[in-house]
Parts: C-alpha cells; sequence; structure tokens
C-alpha cells in the first residue's frame, strides 16, 4: 500500500522523482559535479525523448485528422508486425525513409553552410523547450527573463532560413527564404507584444510567475487563467495567429507551398536533412503551443478546483495537445493566404489589436480589476476590432458572383 | 580573468571593425566594420559595470540597452541608402559613388 | 531544475566553467569577427558577422548581464543580421562570388596599418590606465524587474526618445527603400 501511495505521489510529481533518484546515487559516494551533470542529462533526455515522441504522433495524426476533415482515412496501414494499430507506426516507417533517401546536395551549393541550416535551424527549437514550465515546479531552467530567452533564442530560426534558402544556390530557394523571413520578422512583432501583454499583468518575464499569477480560483471554481478575460481573449488570439506564422504553418505556409515555389527554402534538402527541418518545425510548433498554454491557458493549472489530482503535467500536455489539434484543424479549414494579403494582415491589423489588447490589458489592471475594468477593457479591445474588421472586409470583399451559361 | 583582459579583447574587436571600415570597397562590408565597432562599444560597457563597486547601478546595463537600440536604427537607415544608392548607379561599391568628385 | 541542481553542487552556478564561461565565447568573438573582416563572399562574412553576435550576446550574459545578452541576441542576430542580409540579397545577387578586389582607400595593409595602430594606442592605455586595475567584485545581477524600475524612473527621458529615434528611423528607412511609383 505504501509502495502504491510512494507511486502515486511520483505520479503527480516526477521531478521528486528526480530528487530521490538523485539522492539515492548521492548516497554511493558519488561526487557534486557529476550529480549535477547526471540530473541535468536525466532532464534533457526526458524532454528531448518526450517532444520527439510528440513530434512522431503528431506527423501522423496531422495526417489522420487533416484526412478525416476531407472525408476520408489517412494513414492506417503501418502497424507492429500483425496489428494495424490503426497506421499509428506510420513515422517509424517515414523515419526509416528518411534516413535511407540519398542525399543529394547541388554541385554549385555552398556545402558548409547547406550542412549547416538544418543544424542551425534544430538549435533554437530545441532550447526553447528548457523554459517552458511542463507542471508543478518541472521548469527545466527557471529564468528570470524566460519569456526573452524564448524569442531571443527564436530568432536563430530566421538565420537558418535565410542559410537554408541561400545556401541551395536556387532562385526558387532565395525566393522562399526571403518571404520565409519576411513573413516571420512581421509576425513576430504581434508574438512579442502579446506575450508582453502577459507578462505585464503578471510582473514577471518568468513563466512559472505567469503560470502562478493565473493560479487560484474566482468565486471557488472559475479559473483566472488570462484567456478568461478580454484583452487575454484578444492577446491569445493574437498569439496563436503569430504562432501559425512563425511555424510556417497554414493558413501561412507559403514559403512551403508545393504550388507556389517547389519546397521554398527546403527544395534542395532531401533525405535526413529535411527530417531534421520537419522535425525542428514541429518542435518549434509544440514549443510555441507551450508558450500559449503557459501564457494565456494557465499552464499546469488545473481549470477546477477537485480536478487537482490529475496530475500538472497531465493537464499541461493536454492542454499543448488541444491546441496542436486546433492547428491542425485551422489547416484543414482555411486557404494559404497569398504573401502581399499576409503581410498586409500582420501589419495593418494584427499589430493595431495588439497595441488595442496591450492598452486594454492596462486599463483593465489600473481601473482596479473590478467589473468597470472589464467593461473598459472590452470596449478598447473590441472597437479596434470592429472598425478595423469591416475595414478589411470591405477592402477585400468580393462582388457578387454571376454565372453565365453558354447558350 | 580581469577587467584589463575584458578591455584587450574589446580593442581587438574595435580594431578589426576599424579596419574593415577603412579598407573594404564593398559599402556593407562598411557597415559590418560599424557593427563590429559598436559591439565592441557595448562590450566595454559591461564589462566596466561587472568591475564596478555598485552593480546596483545599472547606468552601464542600460547604456549598453539605448545602443543597441540606436545600431539597429542606424543600421536599417544605412541599408535602406545603401538599396537607395544601388538602385540609381546599380552597384554597392563606395567607390562607384563618384558623381561628385573633382 | 537544472538550476537547482547546479546550485546544490557549487556556489555559483554561472562560474562552473570558471572564467572560460567568459573568455571561451570571446575567443569565438574575436575569431569570428576577424572572419568577418577579412572574407571575400559577402554573405560568409555576413554570416561571420551574426556568429559574431551570438557570440558577444553570450559574453554579456556569462558576464552577468542577461538581460543584454539576450537583448543582444534578439536585436542584433534577429533583426540587424537579417537586414543586412537582406541587403546583399537585393543589391547583388549575382556578383557574390565575383573576385574582384575587394580591398579598396587603404588597401588591405593601410587597413591593417590603421587597425593595428589603434589597437597598439588601446591597449596601452588599457594597459596603464589606474581605471582599469580593478579587482574582480562578487558576481551582480541585474534582474529585469530593475531594469524596468530604472527605464520608467530615471531613464525615462532617454526611453521616450529611443522610441522616437526607433519610430522615426524605421519609417525614414522605410520611405528611403520603397519604390517609386510614380
Amino acid at each position: 500500500m505504501n509502495i502504491f501511495l510512494e507511486l502515486v505521489h511520483f505520479l503527480q510529481a516526477p521531478n521528486e522523482l528526480l530528487r530521490w533518484f538523485i539522492d539515492l546515487l548521492g548516497s554511493f559516494g558519488l561526487p557534486q559535479w557529476i550529480l549535477a551533470i547526471i540530473s541535468a542529462l536525466i532532464i534533457i533526455g526526458t524532454v528531448i525523448g518526450v517532444f520527439l515522441g510528440l513530434f512522431a504522433l503528431m506527423s501522423v495524426m496531422e495526417r489522420k485528422i487533416l484526412a478525416r476533415a476531407q472525408n476520408r482515412y489517412g494513414p492506417n496501414r503501418v502497424g507492429f508486425f500483425c496489428w494495424r494499430l490503426c497506421g499509428l507506426f506510420q513515422p517509424v516507417a517515414d523515419g526509416i525513409k528518411m534516413i535511407t533517401k540519398e542525399d543529394l546536395v547541388p554541385r554549385t551549393a555552398d556545402q558548409v553552410v547547406h550542412l549547416l541550416a538544418p543544424v542551425v535551424m534544430m538549435i533554437p527549437a530545441l532550447m526553447v523547450l528548457a523554459i517552458i514550465p511542463y507542471g508543478r515546479d518541472m521548469v527545466p531552467a527557471d529564468l528570470n527573463a524566460g519569456i526573452l530567452f524564448f524569442f531571443a533564442v527564436g530568432a536563430g530560426t530566421e538565420v537558418a532560413v535565410f542559410m537554408a534558402g541561400w545556401a541551395s544556390n536556387n532562385k526558387y530557394s532565395v525566393l522562399g527564404a526571403m518571404r520565409a523571413i519576411a513573413q516571420m520578422i512581421s509576425y513576430e512583432i504581434p508574438l512579442v507584444i502579446a506575450a508582453i501583454i502577459a507578462a505585464m499583468i503578471s510582473g514577471s518575464l518568468s513563466p512559472s510567475a505567469i503560470v502562478a499569477a493565473q493560479g487560484g480560483f474566482a468565486w471557488g471554481f472559475v479559473p483566472q487563467w488570462f484567456v478568461l478575460t478580454p484583452w487575454g481573449f484578444a492577446a491569445c488570439l493574437l498569439f496563436y495567429i503569430a504562432a501559425l506564422a512563425e511555424s510556417n504553418r497554414s493558413p501561412f505556409d507559403l514559403p512551403e507551398g508545393e504550388s507556389e515555389l517547389v519546397a521554398g527554402h527546403l527544395t534542395e534538402y532531401s533525405g535526413f536533412k529535411y527530417a531534421t527541418f520537419f522535425m525542428a518545425e514541429y518542435i518549434g510548433m509544440f514549443a510555441v503551443c507551450g508558450m500559449l498554454v503557459t501564457l494565456f491557458l494557465g499552464g499546469w493549472q488545473a481549470p477546477l478546483p477537485f480536478l487537482t489530482i490529475i496530475p500538472s503535467w497531465c493537464w499541461f500536455f493536454g492542454k499543448v495537445c488541444f491546441v496542436a489539434f486546433t492547428m491542425v484543424w485551422v489547416r484543414a479549414t482555411l486557404p494559404r493566404l497569398r504573401i502581399d494579403h499576409m503581410l498586409a494582415f500582420a501589419w495593418k491589423f494584427l499589430l493595431p489589436m495588439s497595441f488595442a489588447a496591450f492598452i486594454s490589458a492596462a486599463c483593465w489592471h489600473y481601473a482596479g480589476r473590478g467589473p468597470l475594468a472589464w467593461l473598459l477593457s472590452l470596449a478598447i479591445v473590441g472597437i479596434p476590432y470592429l472598425v478595423l474588421g469591416t475595414a478589411f472586409s470591405n477592402r477585400f470583399a468580393v462582388s457578387r458572383r454571376t454565372y453565365q451559361f453558354s447558350e | 580573468m580581469t577587467l584589463q583582459i575584458l578591455l584587450a579583447i574589446s580593442a581587438i574587436l574595435f580594431a578589426f571593425g576599424l579596419a574593415a571600415t577603412l579598407s573594404r570597397s564593398n559599402s556593407i562590408m562598411i557597415l559590418i566594420g560599424i557593427e563590429l565597432m559598436l559591439g565592441a562599444a557595448n562590450l566595454n560597457f559591461i564589462s566596466f559595470w561587472r568591475f564596478s563597486e555598485n552593480p546596483s547601478d545599472l547606468a552601464g546595463i542600460l547604456f549598453a540597452i539605448f545602443s543597441i537600440a540606436v545600431a539597429a536604427a542606424e543600421a536599417a537607415v544605412g541599408l535602406a541608402i545603401i538599396i537607395l544608392v544601388h538602385r540609381r548607379i546599380n552597384s554597392v561599391e563606395a567607390d562607384d559613388a563618384s558623381n561628385l568628385k573633382g | 531544475m537544472i538550476c537547482d541542481f547546479l546550485k546544490t553542487c557549487c556556489a555559483d552556478p554561472v562560474n562552473f566553467l570558471g572564467d572560460w564561461f567568459v573568455l571561451l565565447p570571446a575567443m569565438v568573438l574575436l575569431l569570428a569577427g576577424g572572419a568577418a573582416v577579412v572574407m571575400r563572399n559577402l554573405i560568409h562574412a555576413a554570416l561571420c558577422l551574426t556568429l559574431s553576435f551570438i557570440a558577444l550576446g553570450i559574453v554579456f550574459i556569462a558576464l552577468g548581464a542577461e538581460f543584454v545578452g539576450f537583448v543582444q541576441l534578439l536585436v542584433y542576430v534577429g533583426a540587424v543580421a537579417m537586414v543586412i542580409v537582406f541587403a546583399i540579397l537585393l543589391t547583388k545577387p549575382d556578383q557574390l562570388t565575383k573576385s574582384g578586389s575587394a580591398f579598396s582607400g587603404l588597401g588591405p595593409a593601410g587597413g591593417a596599418a590603421v587597425g593595428l595602430v589603434a589597437l597598439v594606442a588601446l591597449l596601452g592605455f588599457i594597459f596603464t590606465s589606474p581605471l582599469a586595475k580593478k579587482p574582480l567584485p562578487a558576481p551582480a545581477s541585474a534582474p529585469v524587474a530593475e531594469i524596468g524600475q530604472a527605464l520608467m524612473g530615471d531613464y525615462k527621458v532617454a526611453l521616450i526618445a529611443i522610441g522616437v529615434l526607433l519610430t522615426a528611423a524605421l519609417v525614414g528607412a522605410a520611405v528611403l527603400a520603397m519604390e517609386d511609383k510614380s
């Protein structure tokens, strides 16, 4: 019975399990610095293992969800020996294919930069996983300026995209890389401002402090997540849309659109290098979903007080998977945006809306966070949204469709 | 690690930037040299902050932050000018912008 | 958690590597800066410059000024390097491997000579000045909250001036680079 309680406790708080293990190793007389290195390696290995597993699962689940949205089945053949398992072993087959494919590099391509681009893309994607709080007391590196670290390291992705595009010595690659970088830079501003809104109200740039600021329950059962406030809802939507654009996902996937630019900056990549780019993109997507959950959806907090028996990391990964599911849903639903529409949307709609959300959050705080503050913040967010929304929809209005049949 | 070593590193970086600005013909390389010099100056600020007696006086850090912001603005304007000049004379070599010469 | 475990094993987690936490990125910085100056291929020079910016950011973080280090990475690597690269792509896409003379004016020897003179002068000042003979104080930290308080407190005029400057510079750059649609 005692062992059972211990197991339940370790399930609730895996960091206690790690601490017990390190104490066990310490009792064998290992010096402190070896223990520190072992603990760091265990944490790093766990995080990378979990996210690579999520990446593998996501790659097949995305295809299946897109397929069901299009009224067909996705991959459902690859299984484990004699069991089909609904095709969930498809990533294994994809991985074997990617590894065994011939790695073609154009003769006139810049060999060193072409080789380094996937590496430089992967490093920021993995590094940002260090500051996300996965559960109660479960953040690998509790930095004082964690949000700033997230964006600073994310800037490395743009360098990698440019390196990939230019090193391929291919006009379409360069064009695709320039468009991808323009898109990433344009959407980075609403992304950062939305994150700053959450940091401003929490009073700290540390993700664990932001999650803690969303703790507690109003009236005993309503969670105080930022998404449930007017400015938080606007900021969450802004962050979500900007995150879609930063990850080059539909409807902002023009840089990778097959029908426009072959594969954009990834044209000349095949085999494992392409798999690395693919992996970096998905891990980046999960990282930014994790950041959205941390900033606006309450992180690892449970939505109702009695649901806290479910472990905090379960809530976190459940929320992240839900946000990822909505991203796949959006991909299945919306068509691709043209590059000038995409950039106009970022600069002329998202940027003013992010400023409006910022001012709304500040007014909410300084008006005392009471009912008047809620109404005021709703007005400050809602009125620009209506004005900008009607301005945009009038600009891009389609005329009434007329049909003419041949006689 | 002494202050002198950090200042020496920043001096070497500054010398690199100065050599690039004075000897390269491509105007973008000149800009790269200027950015290196600004980086060296920022390193000086942060080194002096690190070695100061009361580190709660954040003047060094704030100066470095403002310097980074100004460098970003200057890079943007400088590169816009380079693009504009390229449109006119179809070259980015600094020697080719010689309309007012002699 | 990693920070916790690091703190239990050594008193100052930042100095786990000792002085090499600062000196290794500083060596990378000097190598990358030197490479950026002598490279003929402009894109390689820009990429070496990006590497030197990253190394400089790591040096800032290692010296305890984490906020400045992250701002350096965000602004220089994410923005300035990208703008330089864009300018290279928009102005010289065909002549990147043209081996014309990459040096003019003073030439490589002249530039190196002037750099050397400046370096010797600076090193002379550095190693003889009493201002630089300071002992290493205890590791300091500049928490973001304090930087924020200082920016909004003592330095609010500078903050607003920077805002105006950046707005003017970016609007000006956009107007300059805009195509003439007349």
